[in-house]
């Protein structure tokens, strides 16, 4: 089987593009993988399933999203939320009508009309202020002939949006130990905060919750790594709690080798986030890989972590004490941070095995590639013999056949 | 209880399974139990059939019959469990091979287009629902169970079963081989001639019958086997009982087998066995020189296996002996207490 691979690729800076880097080698030894060049807009001759990794940032995504749009084919979900990608493609093009049509097509009139107030600059753009209570993922659901996801959160999503195709769900896969030396950082603990800094990581609640452990544990230091998002004022938080000086370690966006250094030094990594665009943490599979034990945010993907693997905060009242809570539970017991590292390193050779995870892929390939052409055969095979013994259509015995056929996931 | 024992029937085939099946049902209602074999004609191909078929069994209304509620179901081999019911538990015998590790090999059924291999993919899909509603789920071997767990992630019970009933006893080595094995291709008795016309000690019968007995026919008679291979079909209960009895040793190397019952029908004979080191389940209960010997699947080997327990007959008795003590563990009064436990 020829599978066409639409997909950010090295050195393209994106999450998703060394996701593909690590995949595509491990699906090349189970169908032929093509990976067509930047900007294609149809898959090549031959090719019997286009696959089309879509995430939320329009710059990576946009020219994929053309390309599903002319030919259908099997979409792996990184995000949920994609309102950011639509309006990339819409008012980020100069087409604020396209905007306006995809918000009134999946909230309606009302959507419509909030389009237009931002289009008018009277509300902030929802990509950044609310785009977790409008998704528009409804255009890529419509066209995606089955989908690859890498939670039960978004396979939720994906159903309650109405999407009635295969959806398989698959581990993200988990990176090989690099060969690298951990970077020399003291701490005691070293507490890791990957990705870019600002309120939707939850950095505010971070530093708040370091400083409270910093005043038992004055050895501790906090690593902060990643670009600082603008209007977010860091400077000024960390002297308000008194971090400013040794507590906190910054270094802004890092390439792959200085990242895994980085990582490896830590012995703590925190990975949060609220809202939560229905996306995996790559950050968070490396330190699976890395055997480092976890706190996250209690939703989405992260929810789902093993609780042997991850310390998870829900976001609330009590979101500061409890991420303080965790951050000394791991800070004072180093017998609890080796075996959530144990853990977490088993989980990362297992479950996110990238061999395991292009086998499970390539399944879902073959499963929608020629699945329709099944269905067709097994409905027409089913019908003909139910008309045969006299069960027409819209009976109650023509349901109970389609309903049987739908609960074995025979096209019913 | 009422038990419904469910069992796909491939018209005019009778093999392991469903020696297993009638032996159930009998062995149930010993028990006291109200049991009863429910049975649904499967063709497999061409195409989608495989899937049609499977389908008849999800249309079957077994939650009660004549008006009396059945209790529990228990489903056997694809696509037996693919039924509905409250109470479904499996004691799975196997899957549909083609669409598993029998895929790509000449023992496979779908092709590269991709329509078969979406085909293939339904077919597993299927298995993960219909397994996946079991209230209980068991495996006959580990065998059986590694490859669920591989195929589907589903864990089963292993919980292997007796073999059929026939008058077991041990008598002195007569100095043949026995294959019981169904004559299919999947069994591996050529492997067994070919060994014969290597080791000129090694005499043979096969006592079985099946679709691979011509071509096994024309082996023997090519490589000058007429005399000492005799193809005996298929024998009564008696009759086998005598053979198991009065063999040297008993072969049994089918391809990466699910269960097999011969290894335990050799050793309630009180008969070691000769196995292969890719022959599956059959290596859960064949250990080599302690039950029998396992060799690499090549004649040359087998046939010196073969030779060797002819010429060590009390190294044979001892394998055999020990082969006994764990078929004799393997109790129907045990197997149907955690079945319907």
């Amino acid at each position: 089987m020829t599978v066409a691979y639409f997909s950010p690729m090295p050195p393209e800076a994106s999450g998703i593009a060394d996701y593909s880097a690590l995949l595509v080698p491990a699906l090349r030894e189970h169908v032929e993988v093509n990976v067509v060049k930047r900007g294609a807009k149809r898959p090549p001759r031959g090719t019997d399933l286009a696959v089309y990794h879509i995430g939320n940032n329009p710059e990576v995504h946009g020219w994929i999203l053309d390309a599903l749009r002319r030919t259908p084919g099997l979409v792996v979900l990184h995000d949920f939320v994609l309102h950011h990608l639509v309006a990339g493609v819409t008012i980020g093009r100069r087409d604020g009508h396209g905007y306006l049509d995809a918000m009134e097509r999946e909230h309606g009139v009302v959507g419509r009309l909030i389009a237009h107030g931002v289009l008018d600059k009277r509300l902030p753009p929802l990509w950044e202020a609310r785009p977790e209570e409008f998704p528009l993922a409804g255009e890529v659901l419509a066209l995606a002939r089955g989908l690859i996801v890498h939670s039960r959160y978004v396979e939720r999503r994906a159903r309650e949006a109405g999407f009635g195709g295969v959806i398989a769900r698959v581990p993200h896969p988990a990176w090989p130990v690099p060969d690298v030396a951990p970077a020399e950082i003291p701490g005691a603990p070293l507490i890791g905060a990957f990705g870019n800094v600002n309120d939707s990581k939850r950095v505010p609640q971070l530093l708040e919750a370091f400083a409270r452990l910093r005043a038992e544990h004055p050895g501790a230091r906090l690593l902060l790594v990643g670009a600082t998002s603008p209007g977010f004022d860091l400077d000024r938080r960390l002297q308000r709690l008194g971090l400013q000086g040794d507590g906190v370690v910054r270094e802004g966006f890092v390439d792959e080798q200085r990242l895994w250094a980085l990582m490896a030094a830590c012995d703590v990594h925190v990975s949060l986030r609220s809202p939560t665009m229905g996306e995996t943490s790559g950050t968070a599979i490396r330190a699976l890989t890395l055997g480092k034990p976890l706190v996250v945010t209690d939703v989405g993907w992260f929810s789902e972590l093993p609780e042997g693997v991850a310390l998870k905060v829900s976001v609330g009242t009590h979101e500061i004490d409890d991420l303080a809570a965790s951050l000394r539970l791991l800070a004072e017991r180093p017998d609890a941070r080796a075996a959530m590292g144990a853990a977490a390193r088993e989980l990362a050779t297992t479950e996110h095995d990238v061999h395991r995870v292009a086998a499970h892929q390539s399944a879902a390939f073959e499963r929608v590639a020629g699945g329709g052409a099944v269905a067709d055969v097994v409905l027409r095979e089913v019908s003909e013999a139910a008309a045969g013994v006299g069960i027409a259509a819209g009976t109650p015995e023509a349901s109970e056949i389609a309903r049987r056929l739908s609960e074995v996931d025979l096209g019913g | 209880m009422r038990i419904a024992v469910l069992r796909p029937q491939v018209p005019f085939a009778r093999g392991g399974a469903e020696i297993f099946t009638d032996t159930l049902v009998d062995e149930l209602r010993a028990r006291g139990h109200d049991a009863d074999l429910v049975s649904v004609p499967f063709k497999w191909y061409p195409g989608a059939r495989v899937l049609t078929q499977a389908f008849l069994w999800r249309m079957l209304d077994l939650e009660e019959a004549d008006g009396e509620r059945i209790d529990v179901v228990v489903g056997t081999k694809f696509p037996s469990y693919v039924a509905r019911h409250p109470d479904k538990r499996v004691w799975l015998v196997h899957q549909f091979r083609q669409a598993y590790e029998l895929d790509g090999t000449e023992l496979g059924q779908f092709g590269p287009s991709p329509e078969d291999r979406a085909l293939r993919r339904q077919v597993q899909e299927l298995d993960r629902i219909a397994l996946g509603e079991a209230t209980r789920l068991f495996a006959t071997s580990a065998n059986v169970a590694g490859r669920l767990d591989r195929s589907t992630g589903l864990t089963a019970e292993v919980l292997p079963h007796p073999p059929q009933p026939l008058p077991y006893r041990s008598a002195p080595s007569e100095g043949f081989v026995l294959s019981a094995s169904r004559l299919d291709r999947a069994k591996r008795i050529d492997l067994l001639l070919e060994a014969a016309a290597l080791e000129p000690a090694v005499d043979v019968v096969v006592a079985s019958d099946g679709p691979d007995r011509e071509r096994l026919e024309t082996i023997a008679r090519e490589r000058g086997l007429d005399g000492r291979v005799r193809f005996e079909g298929r024998v009564g209960e008696e009759r086998l009982a005598e053979l198991y009895a009065t063999c040297s040793s008993v072969f049994y190397a089918p391809v990466d087998e699910d269960f097999g019952m011969g290894p335990y029908e050799a050793f309630l004979s009180g008969k070691p066995v000769i196995t292969t080191t890719d022959a599956g389940g059959p290596l859960d209960v064949v250990h080599d020189r302690a039950t029998g010997l396992v060799v690499p699947p090549d004649p040359a080997e087998i046939g010196k296996a073969a030779a060797w327990l002819r010429e060590h007959a009390e190294d044979a008795a001892a394998f055999g002996s020990n082969g006994k003590a764990i078929a004799d563990e393997v109790t129907w009064d045990r197997a149907i207490a955690r079945l319907l436990s």
